[in-house]
């Protein structure tokens, strides 16, 4: 065990963990950060993304030591309190939420990539979910979530 | 209240949940832990069929930190199916806890509880089987074959279904034409996002509790209270949110072991399957064979169909009858076509097991009809509409077996208005750009509303009233994120005047949730929203005679609307909902609750048309889908913005199913596509361009008019892409997924 310090959602941690943990097995296991998803473990479905330094990252590949000192925003952090981001108004407006195991995923995807790009264009969208799996939408109205929060955040809706 | 605007019916509303998702809050049974939880894992079987030998748990059991061990030696012997659906369902009893034979690359052979996961992962590797392997078989047409290795006691062949409509030999024979092809389809996997996942408690009161994501907690209930043999009292089964399903949590996978391993440490105990088990050692679709001979006459009438399937159910037969039976009846939904026959085989073999998902046989069984018709109308040189739209059933059509009305079917409307939003007639059929092809293709397809006709078909509801004029639903049905509870509330705020928000729902719980049968067999809208809509409308009756005597008017002259009791002859005369209620607690000296159970009184069917255009790169052999029409008939979408959902996740499903989908096995039956990596589900990127309209012409029996969607989306979908890339290439493909090596392997062939 190596005592380590996290810095998540703007808090510091400190934890013990072992040299094999994964940033999404301290998340969920130790921290109880369970909104961070677990779909595969293997880098394939991004239902366990977190943003680090603003980089969406799949934290089941990420090893926990490994993050010390970075900037760690999990979905938890994304909402002001009880006052929801707009990108995750969106999606529950467009009826981009189905079963929500995505969901997570999606928002911190979308949360990088607008901020990063405040107009991407629906190719750029598409693309940026590339390591995003959704099963019940179809991803659609995940899209359609997008262009409305980046617009909301353009301040044009 | 006929001919009353709709309020809330008809609304696009967000799924109930949404605010707890988009903020990762809602707990998944993953999310959950228990103080002094043990974790869980499962041995699988390495090989495809094999008697176990000899099993040595001693070091295991030694290793600090292991509560228990299980395997065939110390676990109860009861036989079940895990697809159990009522208390006296007679279907095949072929699984155990654990047995002393595995019969497929991934079956269990024990189950560790200890204090952590990597305590449990380590006792796992310590436990020393020794295998004697058995013959084994993976192809269902070989398992039917003299001498094939015997699976099961008494051969390979679970059993025949057969039904049939007018004289088929007779038709056939006098048809001007008779087409026959014999078309596969493979084995999928759900995907759901969420593995399989349970955790069980045991207090020393002997109560167990179950929480698992899954579609059936009254059946679970069954079936675990049967294998360890504990009343129903004694057994509490509880759905908290479920990261989607498909079907693959309808059958009790994990369940009993976890039940298993709780009971017998006293401990809560966790088990999470990671992606490879749930690949693996969960459940598929079915893969099957299907023979099919049309005949037709010159100017395109279909006049006979003959269907002989051979279902492979895998090692075990879990829903191997339900499937095949369903199956059976689809088609005689769709076609005017008097004469039909529909022989369906379920088989055992050494591969993983087959069981529920999504459309429940009619994916499979439309894929080889319309794929087989695509083929025939080009053969009679008919555009494939046309075809549809001469043959399909009109509004008044009747099942030819039994001459019964089939409610009111729209499958005509659906390809005409799909044609048209498509520009299918004006659209060119084929175009060629170097070295990609490009082509269009459709088709039809169909599936049903519950259990009508089959069994039992049932749900009860409890809803009661609040001190200030909400509500509170205690309702059996597990929303999978398809937004059934969220109709339920809309129907019943229609009913009462209330705005579906001010009800709050207790879900699937068998300790605080009435009787429900169980979410499939698209019995949501159906079925549950009726039961919603009875319990509303006694509560409304309730609501209404309190109201009459606070207000002194005729209950018959009173309406509730937005949240008052009003008299519709003098508006003046009205109350709130809260001073009704609060008139009844204080006056009478009462609740007002209702407790009402529905049973389902008639089987109607939706229907579906899907219209595609893909591109074919005749280098590589892959496909894209460029545009897509996808246009159903459901009666009347209770939440328009959530029936499009279902469509759009339906149709990756389905183009899955068509193109990049299906499990593979190597020659010893090991599946060698055992992660998202090496699975090909559809990315955002993959989709194509896409218009979902809906057909709303009612179905009486239903809700306001609605019938099922979630399945039924998925039907027309991979047929119609196989069709668009058939006529693409100008080759008739007949074994699904068109994976890139076939499709170059086709047009080798066709060089
Ligand atoms: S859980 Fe990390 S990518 Fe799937
Ligand atoms: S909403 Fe269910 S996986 Fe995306």
């Amino acid at each position: 065990m190596q005592l380590i310090k996290l810095l998540i959602n703007g808090k510091e941690y400190e934890v013990a963990v072992k040299k094999n943990w994964t940033l999404l097995y301290v998340l969920r296991e130790v921290l109880d950060f369970t909104g961070t998803k677990c779909g595969c473990n293997t880098n394939d479905c991004g239902a366990c993304k977190v943003l680090i330094d603003g980089e969406a990252v799949n934290s089941c590949v990420v090893l926990a030591h490994k993050a010390e000192g970075k900037n760690i925003i999990t979905i938890e952090g994304i909402a002001e309190g009880s006052k929801l981001h707009p990108i995750q108004e969106a999606f529950i407006e467009t009826g981009a939420v189905q079963c929500g195991f995505c969901t997570p995923g999606m928002i911190i995807t979308t949360k990088a990539l607008l901020d990063q790009n405040p107009s991407p264009s629906r190719d750029e969208i598409v693309q940026a979910l590339d390591n995003n799996l959704c099963r019940c939408t179809g991803y659609v109205k995940i899209v359609e979530a997008i262009e409305l929060a980046a617009k909301r955040l353009r301040g044009e809706a | 209240m006929k001919n009353k605007k709709l309020v809330y019916v008809g609304n696009n509303r967000p799924i109930r949940d949404a605010a707890l998702k988009v903020t990762g809050q809602l707990q998944y049974t993953a999310d959950m832990k228990f103080p002094h939880m043990l974790y869980a894992k499962m041995l699988f079987s390495p090989v495809a069929h094999a008697k176990i030998k000899k099993i040595d748990t001693s070091k295991a059991e030694a290793l600090p930190g292991v509560k228990a061990v299980v395997t065939y030696k110390n676990s109860p012997r009861i036989p079940y199916n895990s697809s159990m659906r009522f208390y006296e369902h007679k279907i095949p009893e072929t699984e155990y806890l654990f047995d002393d034979t595995v019969r497929f690359v991934g079956d269990r052979v024990a189950a560790v509880a200890a204090e952590s996961l990597e305590i449990a992962e380590k006792a796992i590797r310590l436990i020393e089987v020794e295998y004697e392997e058995l013959p084994a078989v993976f192809d269902p047409e070989e398992a039917l074959k003299e001498g094939a290795p015997e699976i099961h006691p008494g051969g390979n062949k679970v059993a025949e279904i057969k039904t049939e409509a007018g004289n088929v030999e007779e038709a056939l024979a006098q048809a001007d034409y008779v087409f026959e092809d014999r078309i596969t389809v493979p084995a999928i996997h759900h995907c759901a996002i969420e593995t399989h996942v349970a955790i069980a408690t045991y207090d020393s009161r002997g109560k167990l509790t179950v929480y698992s994501p899954n579609q059936n907690t009254f059946a679970f209930r069954i079936i675990i209270s049967k294998v360890l043999e504990m009343p129903m009292s004694k057994v509490r089964v509880v759905r908290p949110a479920i990261g989607g399903a498909f079907g693959g949590k309808l059958e009790a996978v994990i369940e009993p072991v976890v039940a298993l391993l709780a009971k017998m440490t006293g401990r809560p105990v966790k088990m999470e399957l990671n992606r490879r088990e749930s690949i693996v050692s969960t459940r598929t679709r079915h893969a099957g064979v299907f023979y099919i001979k049309s005949g037709v006459n010159k100017d395109g009438t279909l006049v006979a169909q003959d269907f002989r399937v051979i279902l492979n159910t895998g090692a075990y037969a879990t829903s191997a009858l339900n499937v095949s039976g369903a199956m059976s009846h689809k088609v005689f939904k769709v076609y005017k076509t008097k004469h039909m026959r529909f022989t369906a085989t379920p088989v055992y073999t050494n591969t993983p097991i087959a069981g529920a998902m999504r459309g429940y046989g009619s994916p499979q069984a439309f894929a080889a009809q319309q794929i087989h018709l695509n083929r025939v109308a080009k053969a009679l040189n008919m555009d494939f509409v046309d075809f549809q739209l001469k043959n399909l059933v009109e509004p008044d059509g009747v099942d030819p077996r039994f001459n019964s009305p089939h409610g009111n079917p729209r499958p005509l409307d659906c390809v005409t208005k799909g044609a048209e939003a498509f520009n299918w007639a004006s659209r060119p059929k084929t175009e060629e750009q170097g070295r990609f092809k490009r082509g269009i293709g459709m088709a039809i397809g169909s599936h049903g509303n519950g259990c009508f006709g089959a069994h039992r078909d049932v749900t009860a509801m409890v809803l009661k009233m609040n001190e200030d004029g909400t509500a509170t639903l205690f309702t059996g049905t597990h929303d999978m994120g398809n937004g059934t509870v969220t109709a339920e509330t809309q129907v019943i705020g229609e009913i009462l005047g209330i705005d579906p928000e001010n009800i709050e729902c207790i879900e699937a719980d068998t300790e605080a949730t009435p009787w429900n049968l169980g979410d499939y067999a698209s019995r949501g809208v159906f079925v549950s929203c009726n039961a919603a809509k009875k319990v509303a409308e006694s509560v409304r009756r309730e609501i209404l005679k309190e109201a009459a005597q606070l207000l002194e008017v005729p209950v018959e002259e009173l309406d509730l609307v937005g949240g008052y009791a009003v008299s519709t002859k003098d508006p003046e005369k009205k109350a709130t909902l809260c001073d009704v209620i609060v008139h009844g607690q204080r006056v009478n000296q009462r609740e007002i609750i209702g407790a009402e159970t529905f049973a389902s009184p008639a089987g109607v069917t939706s229907y579906g048309a899907h219209f595609a255009e893909v591109e074919v790169d005749t280098e590589t052999g892959k496909v894209k889908v460029l545009d897509y029409v996808a246009v159903h008939d459901v009666g009347k979408a209770i939440n328009p913005m959530y029936v499009e959902g279902q469509i759009e996740g339906a149709v990756q499903m389905g183009i899955g199913y068509a193109l990049t989908e299906g499990l593979e096995l190597d020659e010893k039956g090991k599946v060698t596509n055992n992660s998202f990596k090496k699975y090909h589900m559809l990315k955002a990127s993959e989709m194509p361009r896409m218009q979902v309209l809906l057909v709303e012409e009612g179905e009486e029996p239903g809700p306001f008019g609605a019938k099922s969607i979630g399945e039924c989306s998925t039907v027309p979908s991979a047929p119609a892409v196989v069709n668009a890339v058939s006529n693409a290439l100008g080759i008739d493909f007949k074994d699904l997924p068109l994976k890139p090596e076939r499709i170059l392997k086709a047009i080798q062939v066709q060089k």
